[in-house]
C-alpha cells in the first residue's frame, strides 16, 4: 500500500516545510518514501504543488492522477486546482481557508471565488472535505499565522485523513524546527482537538 | 533551509532531496573542493555544501559563473584533489567551452560535473535542452540516477569513475530526480584530502596538434573501456526476461516504468546512456518481438537501439517518440494512455473528470509567481516606466525580474541568457534609432554582464543601462556573490562593487541610487536618458525576502503600511504598481499587513497622506487577513 499526499499553498507559506516534517515522521515509522519539492522562481508567491508518497515499492516521485489520498491545501484556491489529483472514492482533503489573493485577481478583474463556491467544486473531487481557519487561529492563540500549516497536519490526524502516529510527528516536529518547536508541536496538539462548527 | 540529515551517521536512511543525495555523495567519495553557480534545479548541491562544507573539511564556493567554477574544478583536480561541480543545462553551455578541452587533456583527482536538465521548464526559461548531447559532443561519459537513493550511489561510482580513467564524468539529473525527495541510506563519510600540488607536463597539458590527436585517440579509447567496464555494472534487467515485448528506460522514466507495476515485460533500464552498451542492448533486444523506449526530450538511445538492431534483430518493432512527446515531461498516467494498447494493459478514463476539471479552472483566478512585496525590482520597473513608457525596448536578462514580463510592467521585451541584455541591446541600437534600457541584476552582471558592457562602452551606442543591485543571487536561493561581501563558507570580503568596475571600463555617467526612493530614481533616469553615450545606474537596495530573514534573526519586526481610512483620493496607480499586498475589496483597496514587507514606495507614489506608516501600539491585536 502506497500512501499518496499532496501538499499545496503559495509560496512563502511554508509548503516545503510542511511536507519536511511529514516525511521525516513517515521515515521514523519506517516507510519507503518518495515525492517531489520544487524550488526557484515559483517561490515568489506562485503555486506550489508538493508530492509527498509513503509505504512499501513507492516508484514515481509524483501521484497518479486521481490517486491522492490526502489534499492538504494550505490555501483554497490552490486545494481545487488540486483536484486533477483527486477522486472522489478516495481522497480527504484538509483546507486551510486563510485565501491569499493573487494580484492578477486585480489586474485581470477576475473574481476571487467565495469560499462556499470553492467548497462546491471540491465537493465531487472528495470522500471528505474539513474546512479549517487555521492560520487565524494560530495568529490569535500563537501570535503567527506560519503555525497553522502544523495545526493543518494535526487537523489530518485527528479526522483520520494521515496515517501517521501523533508521537513520530512530534519528534519530527522538534527535531525539524529548532527554535520554533515548542509552539509548532502546541499548534499540531490544537489540530488534534479541533472540532469543525 | 538547512537539512541536518545530510551529515547524520552512516548505515542511518534519512529522507533526502536529489540534490542533497549528491552532496552527500559526493562527501562519501572525500570531495575536497568545489566550485559551482546557482542554477535551478541544481542549486541545492552547492547550497547544501555551503552549508555543510566547513563541518566536512572540504573547500565550496560561489564562483563568477559556471565556466570559471568549472576551471576551477579541473584546477584543483590537475593537482589529485576530489572535485564535483553542478549545473543547470544552461551553466553547462557557459563552460563547455573548458569542459571539451578539459576531457581531451584528462583529469587527475575526479572531476564530476552534475547536469541537472529542466524538461517542460519549471525553473528555466531558454529551451527545453537535453545535455545527453553534449556528452557525445565531447566523448564524455554520462551516467543518470533515476531516484534519490541513486543520486547518492551514482554521485560515489561518478567519482571512481572519473579518477580511474583520468577523464570528467557527467552525473546527469532531471528536474523529476534533483528536486524529488526519497529515502537514502548513507554510507560512511570519507576524509576529505584538500591540498595537492600541480606538476607541470608540457606535453599533457598542451592541447595543440600533432599531440592533440593522441589526445582525441585516448578519450575514445577511454569511453571504449569504460563502455566495456561500466556497460555490465550501471545498467540492468528486471521483469520477465522471457517476455517478447521489452521496455528500455532511464531516468525518471524508469521509476514512472515500474509504478505500472508490469512484472510480465522485460524491462530494461539504462544507467548510463554515454556511452551506451552495445553489448547490453544487443542482448536486451535480440529475443524481442516489441520494444518501447521511454526517454524524456529526444530520441537518443532509440536512435542507438535503431542502429543495432539493424543487424541484431530487423524485424524488431521499435516504438519511442512515435507515442510519447518530444516535449516536456513524462509521467505515469501518460505513459500508461500511450502505451496500453502495446502492453495490453488498462487504459486510464478520465472524461467526467476531465469535464469537472475544465469547470475548475475557469472558476478559479490565475496565479503566478510575482515579485515579493517590497521588492527593489518593482520600484526600480516603476520609475523607468513612469519617466520613459512603453515605447523604449526594454532588454530583459536572467533573474527574478524576468518576472517584469508580465503585466502591468512589460519591462522585458526579450530574455535570453546570462548578460544577454547587452550584446543583443548593442545590434538593435547600432542598426535602429530607438531609445533602449537594459534591465541586468547584480549576479548576472558578474557572471557574462561585464564583456558585453565593455563591448557597449568601446562602440559607444546611445543606451541606458540599469543595474539593480540586491546585494544576492536571490532567484536561486540567496547564494552570495562577489559583491555581497561574505564567501559561500560564510567568510568576510571585501565587496567588488559594481561601480567601480563600471568606472574602471570608463564609463563617464555612473549613478548609484537607492532602489526605495522614487524620487532619486527618477531623476536619475530622466537626466541619464537625455545624454549620449552609454549610461548606467546602479539601483542598490537589499533583496527584501532576505532584509525580512535577516530581521527576523534579529527578532525584529518589518514597518506596516496603511491606507488612511478616510482617504478619498484616486489610489489607480496601484495597479500599475502591482505590489502583492494590496488586495481591492468592493472596489477599494486594502493593504494585508501580513503582506506589506514596510519598502514605503506606494507611500511616495500615491497622492501625499494617502498611504502612511501603520503605528501599531503595545498590546493591540494584529488583524489577520482582508
Amino acid at each position: 500500500m502506497v500512501f499518496n499526499l499532496l501538499l499545496t499553498g503559495v509560496g512563502g507559506e511554508g509548503v516545503l516545510f510542511t511536507s519536511v516534517i511529514i516525511a521525516r515522521a513517515a521515515n521514523l515509522e519506517g516507510y519507503e518514501i518518495r515525492g517531489t519539492q520544487l524550488h526557484g522562481l515559483a517561490q515568489r508567491g506562485g503555486q506550489i504543488p508538493t508530492h509527498l508518497r509513503f509505504g512499501k515499492d513507492v516508484f514515481s516521485p509524483t501521484i497518479p492522477r486521481g490517486e491522492a489520498d490526502l489534499i492538504l491545501g494550505l490555501e483554497p484556491v490552490e486545494a481545487a486546482r488540486s483536484c486533477y489529483f483527486a477522486s472522489k472514492k478516495r481522497t480527504g482533503f484538509v483546507v486551510d481557508t486563510y485565501s491569499i489573493v493573487p494580484i492578477y485577481t486585480m489586474l485581470h478583474k477576475e473574481k476571487y471565488p467565495e469560499l462556499e463556491e470553492i467548497k462546491k467544486l471540491i465537493a465531487p473531487f472528495a470522500k471528505k472535505a474539513v474546512y479549517v481557519n487555521a492560520s487565524n487561529i494560530c495568529d490569535d492563540k500563537l501570535g503567527d499565522a506560519i503555525f497553522g500549516n502544523t495545526m493543518s497536519i494535526g487537523v489530518a490526524v485527528s479526522a483520520g485523513l494521515l496515517p501517521l502516529k501523533k508521537n513520530s510527528i512530534i519528534e519530527s516536529i522538534k527535531y525539524s524546527s529548532g527554535k520554533y518547536a515548542e509552539k509548532n508541536v502546541q499548534a499540531f496538539r490544537m489540530g488534534l482537538e479541533y472540532k469543525e462548527v | 533551509m538547512k537539512n541536518p540529515d545530510v551529515l547524520e551517521k552512516a548505515g542511518k536512511k534519512v529522507v533526502l532531496l536529489g540534490n542533497e543525495a549528491i552532496a552527500r555523495g559526493a562527501i562519501e567519495s572525500g570531495i575536497g573542493f568545489s566550485a559551482c553557480y546557482p542554477g535551478t534545479p541544481s542549486s541545492e548541491v552547492g547550497i547544501t555544501f555551503g552549508d555543510i562544507a566547513r563541518d566536512a573539511g572540504f573547500y565550496f564556493e560561489w564562483s563568477t559563473n559556471e565556466k570559471v567554477a568549472f576551471e576551477a574544478c579541473a584546477g584543483a583536480s590537475f593537482c589529485g584533489v576530489r572535485t564535483l561541480t553542478a549545473l543547470k543545462h544552461f551553466g553547462l553551455n557557459v563552460a563547455s567551452d573548458s569542459v571539451f578541452p578539459v576531457a581531451y587533456v584528462g583529469v587527475y583527482g575526479s572531476l564530476v560535473i552534475n547536469v541537472a536538465d529542466d524538461p517542460f521548464g519549471h525553473s528555466s526559461g531558454q529551451s527545453e535542452e537535453d545535455t545527453r548531447r553534449f556528452a557525445r559532443v565531447g566523448n564524455i561519459p554520462m551516467i543518470e540516477p533515476s531516484n534519490t537513493q541513486e543520486c547518492k550511489d551514482f554521485t560515489k561510482i561518478a567519482f571512481d569513475m572519473s579518477e580511474k580513467y583520468q577523464i570528467p564524468v557527467f552525473l546527469r539529473t532531471t528536474t523529476m530526480v534533483a528536486h524529488s525527495v526519497g529515502t537514502v541510506k548513507l554510507g560512511p563519510i570519507k576524509k576529505p584530502k584538500t591540498t595537492g600540488k600541480f606538476v607541470k607536463n608540457y606535453e599533457r597539458y598542451a592541447c595543440i596538434r600533432p599531440i592533440l590527436q593522441n589526445m582525441h585517440e585516448r578519450i575514445l579509447k577511454k569511453t571504449a573501456d569504460i563502455e566495456k567496464e561500466y556497460g555490465s555494472k550501471l545498467n540492468r534487467v528486471e521483469g520477465d526476461t522471457k517476455s517478447r515485448t521489452g521496455i528500455l528506460a532511464s531516468g525518471v522514466s524508469w521509476q514512472y516504468a515500474k509504478e505500472l507495476e508490469l512484472n510480465n515485460i522485460k524491462l530494461g533500464k539504462l544507467g548510463m546512456t554515454f556511452p551506451i552498451s552495445k553489448k547490453f542492448i544487443s542482448d536486451f533486444i535480440k529475443d524481442l518481438d516489441t520494444l518501447i523506449v521511454l526517454e524524456e526530450l529526444e530520441p537518443i538511445i532509440e536512435d542507438f537501439v535503431r542502429g543495432i538492431a539493424k543487424d541484431v534483430n530487423p524485424g524488431l518493432k521499435i516504438h519511442g517518440k512515435d507515442i510519447l512527446p518530444r516535449v516536456g515531461e513524462y509521467s505515469t498516467e501518460l505513459i500508461q494512455e500511450r502505451t496500453c494498447p502495446l502492453l495490453g494493459i488498462k487504459k486510464p478514463g478520465f472524461r467526467k473528470q476531465d469535464t469537472l476539471i475544465k469547470k475548475i479552472k475557469s472558476r478559479l483566478p490565475t496565479r503566478k509567481a510575482v515579485l515579493c512585496p517590497g521588492c527593489p525590482h518593482r520600484s526600480t520597473f516603476f520609475a523607468v516606466k513612469a519617466v520613459l513608457g512603453d515605447k523604449p525596448v526594454y532588454a530583459g536578462d536572467v533573474g527574478c525580474y524576468i518576472l517584469g514580463l508580465f503585466e502591468p510592467f512589460h519591462t522585458q521585451d526579450f530574455i535570453f541568457s546570462m548578460g544577454a541584455s547587452m550584446g543583443v541591446t548593442h545590434g538593435i541600437r547600432k542598426v535602429s534609432d530607438q531609445k533602449a534600457v537594459i534591465f541586468i541584476g547584480d549576479s548576472t552582471f558578474f557572471h557574462n554582464g561585464m564583456p558585453g558592457l565593455v563591448n557597449l562602452r568601446y562602440n559607444d551606442p546611445d543606451v541606458l543601462v540599469v543595474i539593480m543591485d540586491n546585494n544576492i543571487t536571490a532567484m536561486t536561493g540567496h547564494e552570495p556573490h562577489p559583491g555581497t561581501g561574505r564567501t559561500a563558507m560564510g567568510e568576510p570580503r571585501e565587496p567588488v562593487k559594481i561601480e567601480d568596475v563600471v568606472r574602471g571600463m570608463g564609463i563617464k555617467n555612473v549613478r548609484v541610487v537607492n532602489a526605495f526612493n522614487q524620487k532619486e530614481l527618477q531623476k536619475a533616469v530622466k537626466e541619464l536618458t537625455s545624454k549620449h553615450g552609454v549610461n548606467v545606474i546602479v539601483s542598490r537596495g537589499m533583496c527584501r525576502l532576505l532584509f525580512k530573514k535577516m530581521m527576523k534573526r534579529k527578532g525584529q519586526q518589518l514597518p506596516v503600511f496603511e491606507i488612511d481610512p478616510k482617504n478619498k483620493k484616486n489610489l489607480s496607480v496601484i495597479d500599475r504598481f502591482a505590489c502583492p499586498a494590496f488586495v481591492k475589496k468592493s472596489g477599494k483597496y486594502i493593504i494585508d499587513p501580513d503582506r506589506c514587507w514596510g519598502c514605503s514606495v506606494c507611500s511616495q507614489i500615491t497622492p501625499p497622506g494617502a498611504i502612511k506608516p501603520k503605528i501599531i501600539k503595545k498590546g493591540d491585536k494584529k488583524h489577520h487577513g482582508v
